[in-house]
């Protein structure tokens, strides 16, 4: 019995050399192929760290995590993204590879979050910044890439240089780099509000007010909004807190709070111009908003300017009579949102890392990013603004014209959790709870959860 | 016989296979998950013992508990009662026609073996105010409500309306179960009891009923905790909101462990739901469970 | 037994309505999936105006979503066929056999039940990666498995226990070992319990979509659930690609429960459940 299992053993021992021999033999035949990816790839921008990495022999195989399918989206910017990975991949052949890992964006840290649990991080994966963001520079995650910035000027290809980054910047460290830039703004139909007789964008508060009391004079409803999509309504709750003054540093400290007069001044004001909303704000979630608004059944839609791909992509003849202008009334301050790149601390392949998502900021990337994608580019690329949405050029008026930006609401509180019950106390404020109590609910989390 | 059923190797090797699965995929996980719900644990950091810290604010200091449990409360007995008078009447009524019995068994099933989640997806849009039934019932000049947003009340509207999408999928399963033991009754039994003057009604409430239940008592616990550990569709038609006021505790733990990666507390969560899942099944074998009945 | 009662026809008249109740949704799902994104916010209960059968195409060709049915076939089947074996096993030695921790072991098994999968994910997934089961679908099918072991045992103890004594008895007599007893007796005489739960099964895990999620990451092996959600993008939902993808994933389902819920009603009327 014990010879019989010792000849188990050693036949499988034989099997497992016969294999390691086929591995080693593979990873010869790679290294020869990656000698000629590298001739091919003489005007990919490394030349010299290709080369290096071709005398080791081996490809060098990282994964990218991310949160929409590369093949089945209709997301302009997620099939801009597919074209940078194909890009890379064939630019590097035999030297570097990246394997694309992807799930929904619902599923999209749940799953993240299992790999880092199991120390399967994946070498580069998005992240937006904010508490998102924190989760995973805190207990070193993710790498510090400052000096991977500053070396070959790749800093320097940024807009506004090391400014571009200060939403990823801890302690002076830069633990992720943005790849686009996404501004709420107010989209309008331009035929609407000339029947209506509005000359002039609203500039304030009242001037809003007022343009919507106009639209709804001449039968139109002036306003979609999606309060099923609970982010939705807080873009514009955040617009209004800050137009009001909410400091939110001093509510993290616990300097200010949530029942501060300035909050309920601001929720107060989103009743207000509730009455001007769709009658179907309650239950209609983005997508129906959004729909509402190229459609051409509601003047107005407050949204991120990711919604410019999908509204020309649902209306193309929509694009010519949709305008864009800023928030009224904040002081000339722009709710504005990044994605960004963040590389795991323990990734074997550092250079191969940093590689790739240079592809995301190189020139071809971010062309596309503003011509096609719709959203601000982060470099100071020149791309075609004939061919680009008109959208775009409007949103970037409001975007350089901002005396300063901030984050959405729902990403720059103290945690997801808590930008989550801010988006909560606004619909239920909205749907009819008491202004006073559904603050409460908001101070009730940050004494729990924030302030001890 | 006796001897043969004592056999020892035999029981080992009958039962070891199911045992070692369950005790290295479900009972160590368990044990892990217990320990966790002691810890702050996030999943990104090392846990850290607190000890009940984690039981003491779920008890006493969340809102979103205390609804989810109401809600889960709510959904247990509503699917119990419902999805037995349902299944029930269903499966006396098909037993009963010659007529497309296969016909309206299988469309009656049809729902279960379809995934809850695309389902769930599917009659979110059915009841969004913009583009499901109420632009039906506006054609009659009906004001639809708010189907899944009115929180008003104590037991809210969008948990009746997801009471009943959870019935309208799940009956079938009881409507089986129930058809399936109604058919193996002899008919001998039923041709009695019309000779005695029975009426079907009356036939089906003395003959059937005794009959079949011990099927009640296994369909009603299984409804119990199905419907304790309830998740899919609600996930999928409001995510526990507006404002967690559809939170169940399946949603609520996912939430907290998923979305915020308070991993420590979600398990302290599923605690909770274990604890809550065997004290009723403890209840249901105790009052509704009859011996093993030998048909 | 000519006259038609009128019970009868209120009967129908129910099982009609209800009938239309439960079809109506599946049917506009598939007018939904013909149509396009467009047409689905301004008359979403309109016939398709034009129909659009490259949805399906894309949703084919772009979901992987033939390499995700085979997967997905794999998975199941395997999942089937170990917990209706491994599960009528153990149910067979607690109904049947006579030892002191029938009951306690009952109730360990039962526990399983009440265990949400999200109770279990993480250290789960820590361990099975750990093992290398990341990525693999073994991965999938163990736990898959595991899951379906309770309510199988639970109805086949069932079924086992309320066969009558006097059947295993006379095969003793006969000089059956307690095996044969097992193969010969007790699983024919329960195969309606065994489709049953087979079918219960079956549907479970064709479904489920958490686990598949995270434990499975490269597209040639994910499996249908993980596929559909390929079609939720992060902004916007690509709506009738999506409902057409779920089309082709329900079509397999309903193939397979056609097939066995005959088999059942076989069953049914051979009296095996008499016992």
């Amino acid at each position: 019995m014990r010879r019989k299992a010792m000849a188990v053993l050693l036949s499988a021992a034989m099997v497992s050399s016969v294999l390691a021999g086929c591995g080693s033999g593979s990873s010869a035949d790679s290294g020869s192929s990656a000698d000629s990816g590298g001739t091919a790839a003489t005007e990919a921008s490394d030349e010299a760290e290709a080369a290096v990495n071709v005398a080791d022999g081996e490809v060098q195989e990282i994964t990218w995590m991310f949160w929409d399918d590369l093949n089945a989206t209709e997301d302009l910017i997620t099939i801009g993204y597919k074209e940078v990975v194909d890009r890379f991949n064939e630019d590097y052949d035999g030297v570097y590879h990246v394997t694309p890992v992807t799930t929904n964006l619902e599923e999209y840290y749940t799953k993240l979050n299992a790999l880092v649990a199991s120390g399967q991080t994946p070498d580069v994966f998005i992240v937006s910044p904010g508490p998102n963001l924190d989760v995973y520079v805190e207990p070193g995650i993710t790498a510090d890439l400052t000096d991977y910035l500053k070396q070959d000027g790749w800093m320097d290809t940024f807009n506004g240089g090391e400014g571009a980054f200060s939403q990823q910047t801890y302690d002076g460290k830069i633990y992720a780099v943005p790849l686009n830039i996404a501004a709420a703004c107010v989209f309008y139909n331009t035929e609407m509000f000339a029947a209506a007789g509005i000359d002039t964008m609203p500039t304030d508060w009242e001037g809003l007010l007022d343009a919507c009391q106009k639209l709804q004079d001449a039968g139109y409803t002036p306003l979609t909004i999606s309060a099923g999509t609970a982010w939705c309504l807080s873009m514009l709750a955040g617009y209004l807190c800050d137009a009001e003054g909410v400091d939110l540093a001093a509510i993290d400290a616990g300097e200010a709070h949530w029942t501060d007069d300035n909050v309920a001044q601001a929720a107060a004001k989103m009743l207000e111009i509730s009455q001007y909303f769709q009658a179907t704000a309650a239950g209609d979630t983005n997508d129906v908003a959004t729909a509402n608004f190229y459609n051409e059944e509601a003047a107005m839609l407050i949204q991120g300017s990711w919604a410019i791909a999908q509204i020309n992509g649902a209306n193309p003849d929509f694009e010519d009579k949709c305008g864009v202008f800023a928030f009224p009334g904040t002081n000339g301050r722009v709710i504005a949102k990044s994605d960004s790149l963040a590389m795991s601390a323990t990734t074997q392949y550092p250079e191969a890392a940093i590689a790739f998502m240079k592809y995301f900021t190189d020139d071809t990337a971010q062309k596309y990013t503003a011509e096609i994608g719709g959203k601000i580019p982060v470099t100071t690329v020149d791309y075609d603004e004939s061919v680009a949405p008109a959208q775009l050029a409007y949103v970037m008026d409001v975007f350089s014209n901002a005396e300063s930006t901030f984050g959405f609401y729902n990403e720059s509180l103290a945690s997801t959790e808590a930008g989550s019950t801010f988006d909560d106390a606004m619909v239920s404020i909205y749907l009819g709870t008491p202004i006073e109590e559904g603050l409460q609910t908001i101070e009730d989390f940050y004494i729990n959860n924030v302030w001890n | 016989m006796d001897k043969l059923l004592r056999d020892k190797k035999a029981i080992i090797i009958f039962v070891a296979p199911a045992f070692l699965l369950f005790t290295f995929v479900l009972f160590i996980p368990i044990c892990q998950s217990v320990y966790y719900s002691l810890c702050s644990y996030d999943a990104l950091t090392k846990p850290e013992f607190i000890g009940l810290e984690n039981y003491k604010q779920l008890l006493f200091n969340d809102k979103t508990m205390k609804i989810a449990l109401k809600n889960s409360l709510f959904f247990m007995i509503f699917s119990c009662v419902s999805q037995l008078v349902v299944g029930l009447i269903l499966a006396a009524f098909l037993t009963n026609i010659e007529k497309g019995r296969n016909f309206f068994k299988n469309v009656y099933y049809l729902p279960c073996v379809l995934s809850s989640a695309a389902l769930g997806l599917l009659w979110m849009f059915i009841f969004s105010p913009k583009l499901g039934i109420n632009q039906i019932l506006a054609l009659w000049g009906i004001e639809g409500p708010l189907w899944l947003m009115d929180v008003s009340g104590y037991i809210n509207l969008p948990m009746k309306v997801i009471a009943f999408v959870a019935l309208w999928q799940y009956v079938g399963q009881s409507m089986m179960l129930y058809m399936a033991q109604i058919s193996g009754i002899d008919r001998n039994l039923y041709e009695a009891a019309y000779i005695d003057g029975a009426t079907k009604p009356k036939a089906f409430l003395y003959v059937t009923m005794p009959l079949i239940r011990p099927m009640i008592a296994t369909a009603m616990s299984l409804n119990c905790i199905g419907s304790l550990k309830f998740f899919d569709l609600i996930f999928n038609m409001t995510e526990g909101g507006p404002n967690h006021q559809t939170e169940v505790l399946a949603t609520h733990l996912y939430t907290q462990g998923f979305k915020y990666f308070k991993y420590g507390y979600a398990s302290a969560i599923g605690v909770v739901l274990l604890v809550l899942c065997l004290i009723v099944t403890f209840i249901i074998n105790k009052f509704v469970k009859v011996d093993s009945y030998e048909m | 037994m000519k006259k038609i009662s009128i019970a009868k026809i209120a009967i129908y008249i129910f099982l009609i309505l209800l009938a239309f109740i439960y079809l109506a949704p599946l049917v506009w799902m598939l007018f939904v999936s013909v149509k396009d994104n467009a047409e689905i916010f301004t008359s979403p209960f309109a016939l398709p105006q034009q129909i659009q059968w490259e949805n399906y195409a894309f949703a084919w060709t772009a979901g992987y979503l033939g390499r995700a049915t085979l997967n997905s076939a794999i998975v199941c089947v395997t999942t089937l066929i170990l917990s209706m074996v491994i599960g009528s096993m153990a149910a067979f030695a607690i109904a049947r056999l006579r030892w002191k921790f029938a009951r306690l072991m009952m109730t360990y098994f039962m526990i399983g039940m009440m265990i949400p999968v999200h109770c279990v994910l993480i250290p789960l997934f820590k361990t099975f990666s750990g093992i290398g089961m990341y990525n693999s679908l073994t991965g999938l099918i163990i736990p898959y498995t595991t899951f379906s072991l309770p309510i199988t045992i639970f109805i086949m103890t069932g079924f086992f226990e309320n066969m009558p004594r006097e059947l295993f008895e006379a095969a003793c007599i006969d000089g059956c070992s307690i095996y044969r007893c097992f193969l010969s007796i007790a699983v024919p005489l329960s195969k309606t319990g065994l489709f049953v739960t087979g079918l219960m099964s079956f549907v479970a895990n064709w479904n489920e979509l958490l686990l598949a999620m995270v434990f499975i990451s490269d597209d040639m092996k994910k499996t249908l659930p993980v596929s559909l959600s390929k079609f939720v993008g992060p902004y916007n939902t690509n709506y009738v690609q999506m409902f057409a993808a779920i089309i082709i994933a329900i079509v397999p389902t309903i193939v397979v429960y056609c097939c066995f819920s005959n088999q059942i009603v076989d069953g049914l009327t051979a009296g095996a459940v008499k016992g």
